[in-house]
């Protein structure tokens, strides 16, 4: 890297300084306030006295956060003096880049919604078949056009299971969002098969299919633990099938 | 001599009983084989595969073999990312960023082969060194740690989490420690230790337990690295692999002493708490430039050189694991990972461990350096076809991984929403030029600090002089306000001056 690059590079870093210190400052200080609910002096909790400051549940709280505030300022003090507030407002300054913000943003969505939306309310094959196919259809070569596809495929069943079923009560049936899901799934394989074949398009449907449904099947049954959604459209008939017909053949 | 005798004995019987068990093999063998590949993928980290595993193991299988897959990920790991670093200039872990500079020119001169052959050797005698280490100075340490009390434990904390953000920064050294900071502030959150006072739970009852550390060691590890990976990466032009892997004798028996200071210098960095095995790397080649006589030729393509980072960062396995049994600090951020998995398996490190399962960890260190040595000779070639995988292949498999261990290890969705949080908020801090690992040793460590500190006061009646007047903890005082005025701009331009007079 040349110097006028380090330079540049230094200036974007102090501009989003400037910007991170107000955000600390701000993040601090609503802390440092909320620190103060916190009885420090004359508590009385579980029949303990906390009658002295020093045995008060605030006393370390308000250190890390007065602390902290009191950095946070520091690093304000030294984006100023590297010229971070003047730039702070210019593209420069908020290293603005068209295609970052879309690569970012989508893989945002993708991962936002296959957690928020997905994960608690579909099968975790089915959910996770479409986040790697989403996730290498999108990013493997680079095209925000193909992220973009791969974001709204992941949003449309993600935001219909967030809409219709919020509640937890509703998180294990019915299967209207599994199947959404798996209609998502489809489309979007079948879009991505119709591009260029190359070796990991081909590759792409085995391994969305295959990594999930082994990944699950090895946690549930082979460490026993505990997986999302034991109820999801597949892995209850997955369930099914182990504890009825496989097991007994060697439990027998 | 009694004291060695009997170490060795311990040693001798903890690896009869673990070798004798041929599920040993398997979970050594795959796990130290999966350590390798997460090694030489770039993107993933030694902290990512113990992350993973932990959660991928949970505490539903034996605790010997729990440990046997982390250990044996952990030192395959560090070792795997000399193969990107070597063939395509691309250090695999941050590890193996030092092992670049004569790396890659050694391969470019057709010598790939000869260099992965000493890397490995060198590796295996660095892991044994820091083991050997972590075997004789534990139990040191461990007679002393029975002196230590609360003030030195909170300050020892203090110090470690400083240390680490001093240390692991990249840019300025006040954004290590606001990430410390950030991470002994995510600590405070859930019931205090010792009234069980609710703190910043916003009345949600999740946050009444405090942050879990497998999320958050999954967030800020995994999703980061998953979201910065995702781009369009074209793997760089690799170099054939030219010449024999397994090393000459004669090769290794010359550069010994390299090899020798190389493993002290790695073990003794690994033991200061929260460093690592990347500035152990750098740190034993800064040395190795300038004692070395071949130092001229350092970055050109010097076996010296190679060898020099390569034995450190994998000898600083061993020195992370002292400060991590005996005082429950983590050394390093694979570690800091380790911790997590131990809390979860009901093991507290500290003066309190169980001496049998110090033992067992230095019996398993020595089976994943051997088989880590035997699979990088005889299968390094494996190794470097999967060099060829696309990061946004392998990437979208480790997000899917990272979410079902996250959730399998608290069994609820919350975990996953603060994963993610998590994850968004340590993304931005990478963007930033914050590092991270102080803040995960912030959060593991935050809640020692936080109910030292208060014992002390409580113990000395709210009397700060607590802190000055035990020797331990006045060192230690001593040492946290040095390090920190040792920082300080004006302080720095004092000493430039000093040195400038005393030329």
């Amino acid at each position: 890297m040349d110097n006028t690059n380090d330079i540049n590079d230094i200036a974007v870093l102090r501009a989003r300084d400037f910007w991170a210190a107000l955000v600390l400052i701000a993040v601090s200080a609503f802390f440092l306030w909320r620190t103060s609910y916190i009885p420090l002096f004359g508590g009385n909790r579980a029949g303990v006295s906390g009658a002295s400051w020093y045995s008060s549940a605030a006393i370390v709280p308000l250190g890390v956060f007065s602390a902290l505030f009191i950095l946070s300022i520091f690093l304000l003090v030294t984006a100023i003096r590297a010229g971070g507030a003047k730039t702070a407002l210019t593209a420069v300054g908020i290293g603005w880049n068209r295609f970052e913000a879309i690569r970012f943003g989508t893989i945002g969505i993708i991962i936002g919604f296959f957690i928020v939306g997905l994960v608690p309310r579909v099968d975790f094959i089915l959910c996770s078949g479409l986040l790697i196919t989403a996730l290498i259809y999108g990013f493997h070569t680079g095209n925000p056009r193909r992220m973009i596809m791969s974001a709204i495929a992941m949003f449309i069943p993600a935001f219909y299971a967030l809409a219709m079923h919020l509640p937890q009560s509703e998180w294990a049936a019915p299967h209207d969002d599994d199947w959404l899901t798996l209609v998502a799934w489809i489309i979007l394989s079948a879009i991505a098969w119709r591009g260029p074949r190359d070796a990991v398009a081909r590759a792409t449907p085995i391994i969305a299919m295959m990594a999930p449904l082994f990944l699950v099947c090895v946690m549930a049954f082979g460490f026993r633990q505990n997986v999302p959604n034991r109820s999801g459209l597949i892995f209850s008939q997955i369930e099914y099938q182990y504890y009825v017909n496989i097991r007994p053949i060697w439990r027998n | 001599m009694e004291f060695v005798l009997t170490q060795l004995s311990g040693f001798g019987s903890a690896f009869l009983s673990l070798s004798s068990d041929p599920i040993t093999y398997i979970y050594l063998i795959s796990s130290v084989f999966l350590g390798i590949v997460f090694g030489a993928l770039p993107g993933l980290t030694a902290t990512l595969a113990i992350t993973i595993l932990t959660g991928f193991f949970g505490n539903k299988i034996p605790l010997d073999y729990s440990m046997i897959a982390l250990l044996g990920a952990y030192v395959g790991a560090i070792y795997g990312g000399s193969y990107p670093t070597i063939l395509l200039n691309i250090p695999g872990t941050a590890a193996s960023a030092a092992t670049a500079m004569d790396g890659y020119p050694l391969a470019k001169q057709g010598r790939g082969g000869e260099a992965l052959g000493l890397t490995t050797t060198a590796s295996l005698i660095g892991t044994l060194i820091g083991t050997v280490a972590l075997l004789i100075f534990v139990w040191v340490l461990l007679l002393v740690s029975k002196n230590i009390a609360s003030p030195e434990k909170a300050l020892l904390a203090l110090f470690g989490i400083l240390l680490s953000g001093t240390l692991m920064s990249e840019d300025l050294v006040i954004k290590g420690w606001i990430a410390g900071l950030i991470g002994l502030a995510m600590a405070m959150v859930g019931l205090d230790p010792l009234l069980s006072e609710p703190r910043y739970t916003f009345g949600w009852s999740y946050l009444l337990s405090g942050f879990q550390v497998v999320p958050v060691l999954m967030g800020a590890f995994a999703v980061p690295q998953i979201i910065e990976g995702l781009r369009t990466m074209e793997i760089g032009k690799m170099v054939q692999l030219e010449g024999r892997i397994l090393p000459n004798l004669k090769t290794i028996r010359k550069h010994m002493p390299t090899i020798a200071r190389s493993g002290i210098i790695g073990t003794s960095v690994g033991a200061l708490p929260g460093v690592g095995e990347d500035v152990a790397g750098w740190v034993s080649y800064g040395v190795g430039k300038s004692v070395s006589p071949d130092g001229k030729n350092f970055g050109k393509g010097s076996i010296d050189g190679l060898l020099c980072s390569e034995t450190a960062n994998n000898a600083c396995i061993g020195g992370a694991l002292i400060p991590l049994l005996v005082l429950g600090i983590p050394g390093s951020p694979p570690a800091a990972a380790l911790m997590g998995a131990f809390t979860i398996n009901n093991i507290i490190p500290g003066p309190t461990i169980d001496p049998d399962i110090i033992l067992r960890v230095v019996a398993i260190m020595v089976m994943a350096s051997f088989t880590m040595a035997i699979m990088g000779l005889f299968t390094a070639r494996i190794f470097i076809k999967i060099l060829r995988i696309p990061q946004t292949v392998f990437l979208p498999i480790v997000m899917v991984l990272t979410t079902i261990g996250s959730f399998s290890v608290g069994g609820g969705i919350n975990d996953l929403y603060l994963m993610l949080g998590v994850g968004f908020v340590a993304y931005f801090m990478n963007m930033l030029r914050y590092p991270i690992a102080p803040l995960v040793i912030g959060v593991i460590l935050g809640g020692l600090f936080d109910e030292t500190f208060r014992r002390s006061l409580l113990i000395s009646d709210g009397d700060l002089g607590v802190f000055i007047s035990r020797p331990g903890a006045a060192i230690l005082l001593v040492m946290i306000i040095a390090l920190v005025l040792s920082q300080l701009p004006l302080v720095r331009r004092i000493f430039a001056r000093l040195r400038k007079k005393a030329v």
